[in-house]
């Protein structure tokens, strides 16, 4: 009798076990796909020079992989300016709050011509995973703007992700830029554009960008115990000079990099970026990333920048040899910023390695796709 | 139809012993078997008899009489099986298979070894372990596994594990990936990736905090697409 007891006891507590193992799978299989709208919010203040007209999010949805979740957003905003000004710049933070607590996804458009009233697209693709947990909704996006950047470089927005800086520093080098290949265009021709052109298009494919992965802290267990000093490069007319400088180094991984400044300029400095140039083992050097530094520094004075991240070659056959360091960008404390010269880019060491403006591969693009007609006819435009 | 219900089987259906699976076995074949069903009432009837009877007592009945006696057997049985065989704890442990019939033989219930049904306990135990397994596979994310099983190691050698000097150190925060083609964020298992599509970037750049790639579409118009860091 107790054998018989026993069996039924036992085959209902399989039975229950089974059935609750089986609750995830279940979750997965009967998961119903999310409708593409509620994968999106669009949030954008009541003030906003910019208003939200329409969204298209095509292909948009949500899927359940194995024990994953995978959300893949393709949309398409149209916005309108709503202000009195032509926007030059724009910037949408996309957050998920869910997934990624510690960062945002950003999407970028500068260089834009926009006038009162006019709309324009904005594309916005992303990809969202993470791990199947029982029980907790489809992860969504929310759009936000985080800053809108006028022709006379006024801004309108919360800032929170540093786009009154990104997006002005931007329109500077356009400016820069499309002066520079006009004046190329006005000297030489369409024969002097289009050098100019194939000059930028090709140091652009020689240009190669390994993969790399950046974070705060070591990135591996090892403890990169080389202490390897910066080798700086001198650019004219920087206000700001780095001398003096090292990271800790162990095979495909920097840490921790520090490096002394000094203010050469007779105006207040509250921010500068420092360009970070690798060498690997095979000779090549790449821009592997750049180093933002809040440092408030009064006309003359010095200072030290030290970083607690890391940056770390996904090609583990990648070995650092040498590390080079040179300022690319300073924010003076009334606002104003320095940005590298055409002349001083010109210098071979940072040509090969600094990317061009995004108004440099944009205009080169054109003339890449559509001809030299159509860049003469962009650069009429500003 | 099939084979007749073993009489035990139909003995054990009326007294309420059978297992869940077999019972409705046995259900099944009485619904379709004049001849069970027979049986059936043969042994229900007899069932029904045998309490009748339990219920009327022997008249001048000397109860303590009888309680010594009942103790004395129970006595002399034990020490009888002390005498012929050694007590096997471990077999009787493992027996699952309980006769209870041997009542005279001066053990209360035999607990004699079962070879037949030793497979049992460690099959179901082994089934639940893997259901287990699994259910922790799929709920777990495999950072949390990971950390478990660090922490385990720890645990068993009392100290901190060996790894890897090239492994990556457990994430603290959000880990920037950037490649060729987009850049990725990664925190705790989850990750955004920022793109443009199938569209390759024209360029790609990485900084402390803020990583991007840029695209330009056919109209000339320049997107950068990527993740702040805070």
């Amino acid at each position: 009798m107790c054998s018989n007891h026993l069996s039924g006891i036992l085959s209902k507590i399989v039975l229950l076990v089974l059935a609750t193992a089986m609750i995830p799978f279940g979750a997965l299989v009967f998961a119903i796909p999310a409708s593409a709208q509620s994968l999106l919010k669009i949030d954008l203040p009541k003030d906003t020079p910019v208003t939200f007209l329409s969204s298209d999010l095509g292909e948009s949805r949500a899927t359940p992989i194995g024990k994953d979740y995978r959300v893949d957003l393709h949309a398409s905003l149209t916005l309108r300016n709503s202000s009195a000004k032509r926007i030059r710049g724009l910037t949408l933070a996309v957050r998920a709050h869910e997934v990624t607590p510690g960062g945002t996804g950003v999407v970028w458009k500068p260089s834009l011509d926009i006038a009162p009233g006019d709309s324009f697209p904005v594309q916005l693709n992303l990809s969202l995973l993470r791990p199947g947990v029982p029980g907790e909704s489809t992860p969504s996006v929310e759009v936000q703007l985080d800053g809108v950047l006028f022709e006379d470089l006024s801004f309108y927005g919360p800032d929170k992700l540093q786009s009154k800086r990104s997006l002005t520093v931007w329109e500077l080098e356009a400016q820069r830029d499309r002066k520079y290949f006009k004046a190329m265009l006005d000297s030489g021709g369409r024969e002097g554009l289009q050098k100019a052109m194939l000059t930028s298009l090709s140091t652009q494919a020689d240009r190669s960008q390994p993969g790399v992965q950046m974070q705060r802290g070591p990135a591996t267990n090892a403890d990169p115990s080389n202490e390897v000093q910066f080798a700086f490069l001198h650019v004219p007319d920087a206000p700001v000079e780095a001398a003096g400088g090292s990271a800790r180094v162990g095979a495909n991984e920097a840490h921790a990099p520090r490096f002394n400044v000094s203010n050469l300029s007779k105006r207040p400095v509250q921010h500068l970026e420092i360009g970070w140039i690798v060498k690997d083992q095979s000779g090549r050097e790449f821009l592997a990333a750049s180093l933002p530094a809040d440092l408030p520094l009064a006309a003359g004075q010095s200072g030290k920048v030290a970083l607690d991240t890391s940056l770390r070659f996904t090609d583990q056959r990648t070995t650092i040899q040498t590390l080079t360091g040179f300022v690319s960008t300073v924010e003076f404390a009334d606002g104003t910023y320095w940005i590298p010269s055409r002349a001083a880019l010109d210098n071979p060491d940072l040509r090969r390695v600094v990317a061009p403006s995004p108004e440099e591969q944009r205009l080169s693009q054109i003339y890449n796709k559509r001809g030299l007609v159509a860049l003469i006819d962009e650069l009429k435009k500003f | 139809m099939s084979r007749h219900v073993k009489e035990t089987n139909l003995a054990l259906f009326v007294s309420g012993d059978l297992s869940l699976f077999e019972r409705a076995a046995v259900r099944f074949h009485l619904s379709g078997c004049e001849n069970c069903r027979a049986r059936l009432e043969a042994f229900r009837f007899d069932r029904q008899r045998l309490k009748e009877d339990a219920g009327q007592l022997p008249t001048g009945l000397d109860w303590d009489r009888l309680a010594q006696e009942m103790t004395a057997n129970i006595r002399v049985g034990l020490a009888a099986g002390e005498c012929v065989a050694p007590r096997a704890r471990k077999q009787a442990s493992w027996n699952w298979g309980i006769s209870g019939r041997n009542w005279n033989q001066g053990r209360s219930w035999n607990q004699g070894w079962a070879p037949g049904r030793a497979w049992m306990p460690a099959a179901v135990m082994a089934a639940v372990a893997m259901i287990l397994s699994a259910a922790w596979w799929l709920n777990l994310p495999s950072s949390d596994t990971a950390s478990l099983g660090r922490a385990l190691n720890k645990l068993v050698h009392g100290r901190e594990p060996v790894v890897r000097e090239d492994a990556p150190a457990e994430e603290s925060g959000p880990v920037v990936h950037a490649t060729a083609n987009s850049i990725e964020l990664r925190e705790n298992g989850n990750s955004l990736v920022m793109s443009q599509g199938s569209t390759m970037p024209v360029s790609v750049n990485v900084g402390a905090h803020g990583s991007s790639a840029s695209y330009v579409n056919d109209a000339g118009e320049i997107t950068l697409t990527g993740v702040y860091v805070q």
